[in-house]
């Protein structure tokens, strides 16, 4: 199936003279909340005229492989959509998880599964999907953890190999099958675990979120904030990345309130307030609405930025269309308190 | 009873062969080795627009044939942190893309994908690269985001006997590795051969790529490299990098930007440059037995030469063993 970009020509000239009709008769705010509508609309439009015509969505608007995280972050994007995009594409969704319940990083991967698979239990969560699949991602989700909780490798890390300063007793989600936990996938899956299970959690369930979420505050950097887990290597302090703080900040929601948590969200406060590049922006954005932060001023400024060339990788696109609806349409990487 | 121990023995003999034989058997497809390389060492002591000059003047020391090609820059495009030479200059890069056209090449591309931050377009930002390449409407691509081809390695010190790789690398007529002479705390140096790492897509290997970490860094440098042909290498020494790299190490002015051939010989010269002794680097040793030349003796020096320093780059301690004594 394939939505091309024919389909969407009369929707955005509507949008363009509706936008040149609210420019006209400048009645603020109305026609300001109008406009934004408007934006988010034609955003979403975008995002339909990117999907692939096997339903998925690939990362680059010239790739024809469709990939995992760009899928996902579409169909959320899309979750109140009545048309056919997201039927289709949560068909292909579906369709694409492995045999052992992960989901592959892109189309033809081996079957090992990716890291970012809890992000696929996210969009199924949100679609309102009930399906026998989430269950067999939340399944493999469970199965899946860091090397360094193998009792030979925190043997290794904790006398030997110390120069990256970690807990390996605190573990969580690897990128791959064979290598450590790390920051964005640990977040993510905690994120879905918590999602899956508002209530009624079994031990499993619990143990995992606890060790995630002590792996998570063990890895932050010394002034708050995250990078992608090495917040000390040669007993030098790391600095923190944008998403990856965004990311463990909404994993973290709800946890007791510490010291980190709170150093992390002043440090994410100062540096979205300058950051240039709309995907780090767009998850700033979705975390500090889950704190109840002040968010107007960057989603004005994501407002700005959308209108750039920036937007070339669908993940951006679908993540900044994300941010920008969270205000009218909810936030789907808040977690439940 | 004879006939026992003869089984026994022969049972023993074909374990311990079997045992033996990644050891000792050849872990590369086949001998690439030029039987000569060239290094030439070009004096530039700051990032100037004279930079481009330089390189043509450089480029003409090689007799390499770029019209109609698709060229293929990959610069070392780490992180940012304010104050830090950490990547490879953007006005080298612009240079070297300028040059490439003024040859005649089909296309040039500017392509990296980095192993600690995830947010590509934020590095790209923050490092100047998005403006100098805008200015100049030279293209970038994302490697940690483009498609991806699985590929069999043409070396096997990892084990992993493939590796996916994203498309634009694999299709490029003439790849141009651009590293930061550095040293990094994991491998010693991270020059030519370990800039490599970031043609290694993301979406399949996460941030940082840590299952080449596991399988052994000096040994998936040399599976990448046997596998991804780099024909021609300039190297940014002029702002050189010392002490805890890639990351925190502190700048040193090398005022020198390396060309070279071949990668082993490039990395080799690199090496010496910082005062180490390229033998006991074990990704340049090995390269050097089936990839490329890092014996003085199979490189023709030209432009400048070699110039041991009286103090060495810093290293980590674990690394000290470098120097050469």
């Amino acid at each position: 199936m394939t939505l091309r970009p024919s389909v969407c020509a009369p929707r955005t000239a509507f949008l363009a003279a509706t936008r040149a009709l609210f420019d006209r008769f400048w009645i603020f705010p109305y026609n300001q909340i109008m406009i934004d509508a408007a934006g988010r609309v034609a955003l979403k439009g975008a995002l339909i005229a990117r999907q692939l015509p096997g339903a998925g969505w690939s990362y680059g608007p010239a790739s024809s492989q469709p990939a995992l995280e760009p899928t996902c972050l579409a169909l959320l994007a899309l979750r109140w959509d009545p048309g056919p995009a997201r039927t289709y594409g949560l068909k292909f969704l579906l369709g694409a998880q492995n045999l052992n319940g992960s989901w592959p990083a892109f189309s033809g991967d081996d079957g090992e599964g990716s890291g970012l698979s809890a992000i696929a239990v996210i969009a199924l969560i949100n679609s309102g999907e009930m399906t026998l699949q989430i269950e067999r991602g939340l399944t493999w989700l469970l199965s899946s953890k860091g090397r360094e909780s193998h009792w030979l490798w925190k043997w290794k890390f904790e006398n030997w190999d110390t120069h990256v300063r970690f807990d390996p007793n605190k573990f969580g989600w690897p990128w791959m099958p064979g290598a450590c936990s790390w920051v964005i996938p640990t977040a993510l899956s905690i994120i879905a675990l918590k999602q899956a299970f508002v209530c009624c959690k079994t031990d499993q369930v619990s143990f995992r979120i606890r060790r995630g979420v002590e792996m998570l505050l063990d890895r932050a950097c010394p002034g708050g904030g995250w990078n992608a887990g090495n917040g000390v290597v040669y007993g030098v302090p790391l600095a923190p990345h944008v998403d990856a703080t965004a990311t463990a900040l909404l994993a973290l929601h709800g946890e007791e309130r510490s010291d980190t948590i709170d150093a992390s969200l002043a440090w994410l406060e100062r540096a979205a307030a300058t950051c240039p590049a709309p995907s780090s922006l767009a998850w700033s954005i979705l975390a500090l609405d889950a704190y109840d932060r002040p968010i107007d001023c960057l989603a004005d400024r994501l407002g700005a930025l959308k209108d750039s060339s920036n937007l070339w990788d669908s993940a951006t696109l679908a993540i900044t269309t994300l941010a920008l609806s969270c205000p009218v349409q909810g936030n789907v990487f808040k977690v439940v308190v | 009873m004879k006939r026992r121990s003869m089984m026994a023995g022969s049972i023993g003999l074909a374990a311990g062969a079997a045992t033996a034989a990644p050891f000792l058997l050849p872990r590369y497809d086949e001998v690439s080795r030029p039987p000569r390389s060239r290094v030439a060492i070009l004096h530039a002591d700051a990032y100037s627009e004279q930079l481009e000059q330089q390189l043509m003047d450089g480029f003409k020391l090689f007799q390499f044939h770029i019209r109609g090609k698709s060229v293929l820059l990959k610069p070392n495009l780490v992180d940012f942190m304010p104050g830090a030479d950490i990547n490879t200059h953007p006005l080298l890069v612009v240079a070297a893309a300028q040059c490439f056209r003024r040859l005649g090449a089909s296309s040039v591309t500017v392509g990296e994908g980095p192993g600690h931050q995830r947010d590509t377009f934020l590095v790209l930002c923050e490092s100047g690269f998005s403006s100098q390449l805008d200015e100049q409407s030279i293209p970038f691509v994302d490697l940690n985001r483009e498609d991806v081809v699985k590929k069999r390695l043409r070396a096997n010190y990892t084990g992993l006997n493939h590796l996916w790789l994203p498309r634009t690398v694999l299709e490029a007529d003439f790849i141009v590795s651009m590293p930061k002479v550095k040293t990094h705390h994991w491998s010693g140096v991270t020059l030519s051969m370990k800039n490599l790492f970031g043609v290694v897509p993301g979406v399949k290997y996460g941030w940082p790529k840590n299952i080449l970490h596991w399988r052994g860094i000096q040994q998936s440098i040399v599976d990448i490299c046997a596998t991804v042909p780099v024909p021609f290498v300039i190297a940014d020494g002029i702002a050189a990098m010392e002490g805890n790299g890639p990351l925190n190490s502190s700048s040193r002015h090398l005022g020198c930007v390396v060309l070279s051939d071949d990668p082993v010989a490039a990395d080799a010269t690199c090496a010496r440059l910082m005062g180490f002794d390229p033998d006991r680097i074990p990704h340049i040793r090995e390269a050097a037995k089936f990839l490329g030349n890092a014996s003085t003796e199979l490189i023709d020096q030209l432009a400048n030469p070699v110039t041991i320093p009286e103090t060495p780059f810093k290293v980590v301690p674990e690394f000290e063993h470098l120097w050469i004594s």
